[in-house]
């Protein structure tokens, strides 16, 4: 079985068909990728798959699970958790507040819990500070901890984003387009935590344009073309798949490359 | 046991309130078009609309038609410093939604606090436009004032529909509503709308408060309810038309004539608030844009 | 590891407004128990708001949402300590909890539906409950006495111990302020805190990490509704009446300016603003008439100009001299 399962998920939005019937899986500890030209129905795939909308036909299932239809809370305790393309960071918080609120799916403790203060909830304050700690560090952002996250840059803004999905311990993370906005720099060093999060264990689906930083993370790619799914391999199959070619040249320029 | 009579009577006041409720809450979805913002001040220009014609009519002696006329530019001109004063300063800053409309009801009470210092606190009344009435039909009497009220009601509809459609202004005001930054591009000074929308605003206020105080009375203090009954208009016509806040107003205008038949009159801003909170709950969109949804969802 | 110190260095200017309130809180409370009835009355009046502030804070202040009928909840607890202790001989600290557990319930009923609103819509649909809750006080006389009032309402006692003095009834305000206070720091550095003011960065994001947010909106308000019902029980004690005035909507505007004048969003802010809001017309007496004015004027500067109110300014003015 297959830790994440698209089952010929359809998505109109009134008469526009965003997804046709699109199927694919993504397997425990793979980086997956799906591209595809503006207007293909890539953004409309990642939301129906992290909850945001229901599909008019089909399911998402998640470790079996179906969860296509459920809030976006619960998708997220059951280990699904995304980011955003436009960053939606907590702004008042600070750089750690930020990733210490990411804690929430794994710990526990309410209002009683909170003004009781017993020692086992002290402990799990403790807990997450130290993690804390650890994760700003994989990400390489220690230096902020302390800054109000928006007068971070922006580079460091998805870095956040990506460090407080990161505390949730998800077993699965869904990116939507990652190097949005990145410089070159910025997107090396994205591309390394990723595949850093990546061989700890987490299985990674994104979205993205930068097909440099695709080829270079994705273990495997999926790729849409006017909301039908045109292909899938390796990168290396991708590359050389015509239909992929001709989707992303229109088909009429030839190739000069 | 519940008198015919006595319900229909009850009803035509109703009916009356309900058109003086649709004028204000045409004032609410004007603001609201124009920039976003609900104005929580708009019942004081119903009470200042009352009371500077009151003022004019006893102090200066003025027959009703002029003291209308003067009182309509002095409350409008109130209308121009709110927007330039307090609220677009505030817009300016990108202030939170809740802080504007804090200040809004800051805005009302302090206009309260100065007529109550200036004018007192007794609470006034003037005679109906025409003398004589009321007319009786069966045991229900009608004042000629609802006559006035029915007419202006009417005429202003109209107005306002010639204003937005067929005026440059109006359709400016009508682009800024759909997606201002747009009409900035098209050359559309968002910022004098803005402006615009808040003198009209006042007017129409004003207007309600003028035709209003002959049947019931003004004070001080009458703004919140008519302010918040005129929201009640807006709201369950849906925020958008003029003629849907006046549809609005006439229902919570009949809504109440019944609360009162069946709970007494002390409970009829009661009624009137349950009835916004259902509306709230239930149609968060308005009463009519709900029924056109469900309808909708039908077909 | 280097980075720009100007925005690195540890939350500016905390020191300073930390230290700051305090020293001005206790200067506040020497004054009051050395000073005659009159000041203790305004001190008096000064904790009850903080203790209402308090609570509203948590709602707008962390949760980042509005209610504009807090003052609602107040009359609850008002009236149902008053009720309570004149006609059923109930213990004042026994009513004071019942009725906060009742506030809770009614705000949990009515928060349910209503928090679903955004927006003007969610700021008049609480609007809309402190007026209902007027008018029935207004109305129902068999229970609230209507315009009358209600009055011979007994001081606050517990068991044996009865605070009879005005001084006696300021400690135990004082107390209960103090406890109220400590919940909020507690609250604010909790996980359940940290999700709540996650939900006013961005409900979406919140949601996205498995926070529910329409429940802890819910939480959040029920939590403002219980501040609110206990400061509402404690002026009915302090006062010994109450009438519908006094829940009115000059109630919210008042309790909202204390809330932006001390700083939205801080456990000081609301404190600050209380005391200062509560004082302010003791030194504009002269005035007289324009009092309100005064205040009304006051509050709309603050927010056009000011709209982080005192903590803010002390943040900013303490991070200026720490450069």
């Amino acid at each position: 079985m297959s830790l994440l399962e698209v089952r010929n998920v359809t998505k109109r939005f009134g008469g526009l068909l965003a997804n046709d019937s699109i199927e694919f899986s993504v397997e425990t500890g793979t980086i997956f990728a799906v591209i595809g030209p503006n207007g293909a129905g890539k953004t409309t795939l990642f939301n129906t798959v992290a909850g945001a909308f229901a599909p008019s036909q089909g399911e998402v299932a998640f470790r079996g699970q179906i969860i296509s239809g459920q809030p976006v809370h619960k998708i997220a305790q059951a280990g699904l958790v995304r980011t955003y393309q436009l960053v939606q960071l907590f702004k008042t918080l600070t750089v750690a507040e930020n990733v210490m609120v990411g804690f929430h799916r794994v710990t526990s403790g309410g209002v009683l819990a909170a003004l009781l203060r017993k020692p086992s909830t002290q402990r799990q304050e403790r807990m997450i500070e130290a993690r804390t700690r650890e994760i700003l560090e994989f990400v390489g952002l220690t230096h902020r901890a302390d800054v109000a996250a928006d007068l971070l840059p922006y580079g460091e803004q998805r870095l956040l984003e990506v460090a407080r999905a990161l505390a949730a311990s998800p077993t699965m993370l869904l990116l939507d387009e990652p190097a949005a906005g990145l410089n070159t720099e910025e997107t090396e060093s994205l591309a390394r935590v990723i595949q850093r999060v990546n061989e700890s264990g987490v299985t990674i689906m994104l979205i993205e344009h930068d097909m440099s930083f695709i080829m270079r993370v994705a273990h495997r790619i999926a790729v849409l073309d006017f909301g039908r799914k045109i292909a899938e391999g390796t990168p290396e199959e991708i590359r050389a798949h015509p239909d992929v070619i001709a989707a992303y040249l229109g088909g009429t320029e030839g190739f000069d490359d | 046991m519940i008198d015919a009579v006595q319900l229909a009577q009850n009803l035509v006041n109703g009916f009356g309130l309900g058109l003086i409720y649709g004028l204000i809450g045409i004032g609410f979805c004007v603001i609201y078009n124009a920039s976003g913002i609900v104005n929580f001040a708009q019942g004081v220009f119903v009470m200042l609309g009352g009371m500077v014609c009151h003022t004019l009519l006893s102090r200066l002696g003025l027959p009703i038609s002029a003291a209308a006329v003067l009182t309509i530019p002095v409350v409008a001109v109130i209308g121009i410093l709110m927007e330039i004063l307090i609220v677009r300063p505030m817009w300016n800053r990108g202030a939170s939604t809740f802080a504007i409309i804090l200040a809004t009801l800051a805005t009302q009470m302090l206009i309260e606090q100065i007529t109550l210092l200036t004018l007192g606190d007794q609470p006034r009344t003037y005679d109906s436009f025409t003398a004589g009435g009321p007319l009786k039909l069966g045991g229900v009497a009608i004042s000629y004032q609802l006559f006035w009220v029915l007419g202006f009601g009417t005429l202003m509809v109209a107005g306002l529909w010639l204003f937005f459609t067929r005026s440059r202004m109006g359709r400016a005001l009508r682009a800024c509503s759909q997606n201002a930054e747009a009409a900035a591009l098209l050359g559309i000074p968002v910022k004098r709308m803005l402006l615009a929308s808040f003198a009209l605003s006042a007017a129409l206020g004003a207007i309600a408060g003028i035709l209003v105080t002959p049947s019931q009375i003004t004070a001080y203090n009458v703004g919140t309810p008519y302010g918040v009954n005129g929201f009640i208009a807006a709201i369950i016509g849906g925020f958008g038309s003029a003629s849907g806040a006046v549809a609005g107003g006439l229902l919570l205008g009949i809504l109440q004539a019944f609360a009162i038949v069946a709970f007494g009159a002390g409970f009829k801003n009661v009624a009137a608030l349950t009835v916004l909170l259902i509306v709230l709950l239930v149609f968060p969109n308005g009463i009519f844009a709900g029924v056109k949804s469900l309808w909708a969802r039908r077909t | 590891m280097t980075s720009p110190d100007i925005i690195s260095t540890k939350a500016p200017g905390l020191a300073w407004a930390r230290i700051l309130p305090a020293v001005l809180g206790l200067g506040v409370l020497v004054y009051a128990f050395t000073s005659n009835g009159y000041v203790v009355t305004v001190v008096g009046f000064a904790a009850i708001y903080g203790l209402l502030c308090t609570g509203l804070n948590f709602f707008m202040g962390f949760t980042g949402q509005a209610s504009f009928g807090q003052n609602a909840f107040a009359a609850l607890g008002s009236y149902g300590s008053a009720i309570l202790c004149t006609d059923y001989n109930v213990e004042p600290v026994l009513a004071l909890v019942m009725t906060m557990v009742f506030s809770g319930l009614v705000a949990l009923v009515v928060g349910y539906p209503t928090l679903r609103l955004r927006g003007h819509y969610l700021a008049m649909a609480t609007f809309a409950l402190g007026l209902i809750t007027y008018e029935i006080s207004v109305e129902w006389t068999d229970l609230t006495q209507g315009y009358m009032g209600y009055s011979g309402i007994p001081p606050l006692s517990l068991g044996p111990f009865q605070a009879q003095t005005d001084k006696q009834q300021l400690a135990v305000i004082l107390v209960v302020l103090a406890l109220g206070v400590l919940a909020a720091v507690r609250l604010r550095g909790s996980r359940f805190g940290r999700a709540c003011r996650a939900i006013a960065g961005s409900e979406a994001a919140a949601g996205a990490l498995g926070i529910p947010v329409a429940r802890y909106k819910l939480i959040s308000f029920v939590i403002a509704a219980v501040y609110a019902s206990a400061a509402g029980s404690l002026f009915a004690h302090f006062v010994g009446f109450i009438s519908p005035e006094v829940f009115g909507t000059t109630m919210v505007v008042q309790s909202f300016t204390m809330l932006y004048l001390g700083g939205i969003g801080t456990i000081a802010g609301p404190l600050i603003g209380a005391v200062v809001v509560s004082v302010l017309p003791e030194l504009m007496r002269g005035l007289k008439d324009y009092q309100n004015i005064g205040y009304l004027v006051l509050l709309l500067a603050i927010l056009i100009y000011a709209p982080k109110g005192v903590v803010g300014l002390l943040d900013s003015l303490s991070g200026k001299w720490r450069r």
